[in-house]
């Protein structure tokens, strides 16, 4: 049987913002004050973290997921690499999927080749290795000349896959990372490879690189079902271009989600730390107030053909997941899940049987949530919401795509 | 004005804006400029055609120019245009440049003295100097409230809500033509100015003695992208030079003060 692969995913924001924040900062990213940070109050805060991704592994989810963001307040994890090291220490049987490196900011990609190596033989082989180019923030953060990021991340990935598949020494010619002697001691544990994840958001330019190379794809908005069904048909005829199939295991998506008691209770619990994150957190990245620096045109990624595109199919300073006024509006969005066990489990059954998507990757802590809070709803979430999408995606996905019978089973849950 | 497509090795094209009669000159371009915020000259190009013949290329990438993925310092500029030039069949030529254009003149003109006759730079990045960084133009183009450009025309122009800042710059969508032409310009400067931030190449500070021939350089009194510093060392630096200061104009001097900076130009060009 193949269900649906559920994975915890921690951004580890830093939560002890003050309340006059909004008003008082321009942005939550690569400017915001590091002054801000409290020294006695996070003592202990990336240990409550850890454990709260420890506790998912031992309530079944599939894997933790984590990934690397620079110089914000969303995520506090410069180096993604150290936190999915401790929880080699602390988990058996979870996949870790590191979410990824972002290559154009290391100096080499040799590194992040040996890194995941050692990180996937001290797991045992649990490494799931995601990629990933940065977004205008990193571009700023690291000065990363945008035009250039793209070649330089495929160059990088293409030599690690060559590290990791190859034997060495060999060369590597560049253009951008030339060197004599690559032959990286370990390999990775998994053979040949471990699987890899490459985040986009519907570029069909992407989602080609990754086809090309048998990678899967994640989609990284946080969005609905209509939207990654379009994604999932988009990368499908991708593939089969390329000579491959869709399975619903080819492709991740982001979701965000709280699960309480009731309905109301899961709303009066999440709201705190919900606004936090859409306020706080995305000021600098998905909200038109405080620069979107995540895309534009001082960091741009994209060819003028599909910037011209954008500019044709958008509205100038049209809102954002962070400009959501209130809580009707940001459930109109239907980019965070927040309800009691029921409505969480149709929502997300909704999206798996319209996308057919294998795995998501859910945030269950959202910017300065308490403790309790977060693992509750996790384990509410283990225990009335993931046997039921399990139970339902393997009947649905071994009728859509009866190849998958010829699969080994990867469920942890299993 | 008329344009035409000049063709260079390895399948480039470069779009040349060209008018008037007289001595050559060739003009690079910058950002509040002709191929970088307007599709045609400007009033102060329109001043000195009246004198020359003005050639104006447009940078890889921008306007109708061919993109160059391997493009990815200044150095490779010198080469691009020593090949443009050659194209042109110019041996030596008046070279102007202002904002990018003026720091690419100055990287050519300390490579290939021999071609350069004179040296008029406008506003010019291109100089690391300790303690007096070029301004984040590529932050502004992230508008603070998710439309107006007030704080990039604010950069670019002494005065950023005057006609002329707020015609080149109008707030997000007052223009797609124009909105995708300052794409191109900004990811051209990004190839060869985000890094190191920004515009700039901490070699070329000790180079500047290599040009001897005369050179000019203008800079708006309330330039706020390129410190006053930059024009000083820029005129400290060549053998033969020396700095305009132009009142009543920030960054885009030539924009701001057409009159004025055209006259200031086409004199100091005009001479032998």
């Amino acid at each position: 049987m193949h269900p649906v692969q559920l994975f915890h995913w921690h951004f580890m924001a830093y939560p002890y913002l003050p309340p006059d924040f909004d008003e008082r900062y321009d942005t939550g990213w690569v400017t915001v004050p590091n002054s801000l940070w409290d020294r006695e109050r996070t003592d202990g805060l990336y240990q409550e973290y850890i454990d709260q991704s420890v506790e998912a592994a031992e309530l079944g989810f599939d894997g933790l997921v984590l990934n690397e963001h620079h110089q914000n307040i969303y995520g506090l994890m410069p180096s993604p690499n150290i936190v999915a090291a401790a929880l080699t220490q602390r988990t058996e049987r979870a996949k870790l999927v590191v979410l990824g490196n972002l290559l154009p900011l290391h100096l080499n990609p040799l590194r992040v080749a040996e890194e995941y190596a050692m990180i996937d033989s001290i797991s045992g082989g649990r490494l799931i290795a995601g990629f990933a180019v940065g977004g205008g923030p990193e571009a700023y953060n690291y000065n990363i000349p945008s035009p250039q990021a793209r070649q330089r991340f495929w160059e990088s990935i293409d030599l690690i896959m060559r590290t990791w598949t190859e034997d060495g020494p060999f060369e590597h010619e560049g253009p951008s990372y030339p060197l004599r002697y690559v032959n990286i001691w370990p390999k990775p544990r998994q053979v040949p490879h471990p699987q890899v994840w490459i985040p986009g958001a519907l570029s069909a330019e992407t989602m080609d690189n990754v086809a090309k190379r048998g990678f899967d794809y994640f989609l990284s908005s946080r969005t609905h079902g209509a939207a990654t069904r379009q994604a999932r048909e988009r990368f499908a005829e991708i593939l089969e271009r390329n000579g491959d199939a869709y399975n619903p295991f080819r492709m991740g998506v982001l979701l965000s989600v709280y699960v309480g008691e009731t309905d109301a209770q899961a709303k009066e619990e999440a709201e705190e730390g919900v606004w936090y994150f859409l306020k706080y957190c995305l000021k600098g990245h998905l909200r038109r107030t405080g620069r979107t620096l995540t895309f534009g045109p001082g960091v741009p990624s994209q060819s003028v053909r599909s910037w011209r595109a954008y500019l044709e199919n958008s509205t100038a300073g049209a809102p954002m997941l962070g400009d959501a006024e209130d809580w009707e509006d940001l459930e109109s969005k239907a980019s965070i899940v927040v309800g009691g066990p029921a409505t969480v489990r149709e929502k997300l059954w909704d999206l798996i049987e319209q996308a057919e998507v294998g795995n998501l990757l859910i945030q269950f802590h959202f910017g300065n949530m308490k403790d309790a809070l977060a693992r509750k709803s996790a384990r509410l979430f283990a225990e009335e919401v993931a046997p039921a999408l399990r139970e339902r995606s393997a009947d649905l996905f071994a009728r859509k795509y009866p190849s998958l019978a010829d699969r080994p089973a990867a469920s942890a849950a299993e | 004005m008329s344009g035409r497509a000049v063709a260079l090795p390895r399948g480039r094209t470069v779009a040349v804006a060209e008018a008037g009669e007289g001595p050559v000159i060739v003009y690079l371009h910058g950002i509040a400029d002709i191929h970088g915020a307007s599709f045609g000259w400007l009033p102060f190009h329109e001043a000195l055609v009246e004198r020359f013949a003005l050639i104006a290329p447009a940078h890889p990438g921008c306007a109708e120019s061919s993109e160059d993925e391997a493009i990815e310092t200044v150095d490779d500029l010198v080469f691009h245009y020593l090949e443009l030039f050659d194209a042109l069949g110019l041996g030596t030529l008046k070279l102007a440049g202002s904002c990018i254009g003026g720091w690419i003149a100055a990287e050519i003109a300390v490579r290939h003295p021999e071609r350069v006759e004179r040296l008029a730079l406008i506003g010019p990045t291109g100089l690391f100097v300790p303690g007096a960084p070029i301004a984040d133009v590529f932050w502004e183009t992230h508008p603070a409230d998710g439309v107006s450009f007030a704080g990039l025309r604010a950069l670019l122009f002494g005065d950023g809500e005057s006609g002329i800042a707020r015609e080149m710059f109008p707030d997000l969508r007052g223009d797609i033509d124009r909105e995708v032409l300052r794409y191109k310009l900004f990811r051209f400067a990004s190839r060869i100015g985000f890094s190191p931030p920004y515009l700039h190449d901490r070699r070329l500070a000790g180079r500047l003695g290599r040009f001897r021939a005369p050179a000019l350089a203008i800079q708006g009194a309330d330039d706020r992208l390129v410190p006053r510093r930059h024009g000083e060392v820029y005129a400290e630096g060549f053998g033969d030079a020396r700095l305009e200061v132009v009142e009543g104009a920030g960054h885009s001097a030539f924009a701001e003060r057409p009159g004025a900076v055209a006259a200031l130009v086409a004199d100091f060009l005009a001479a032998p």
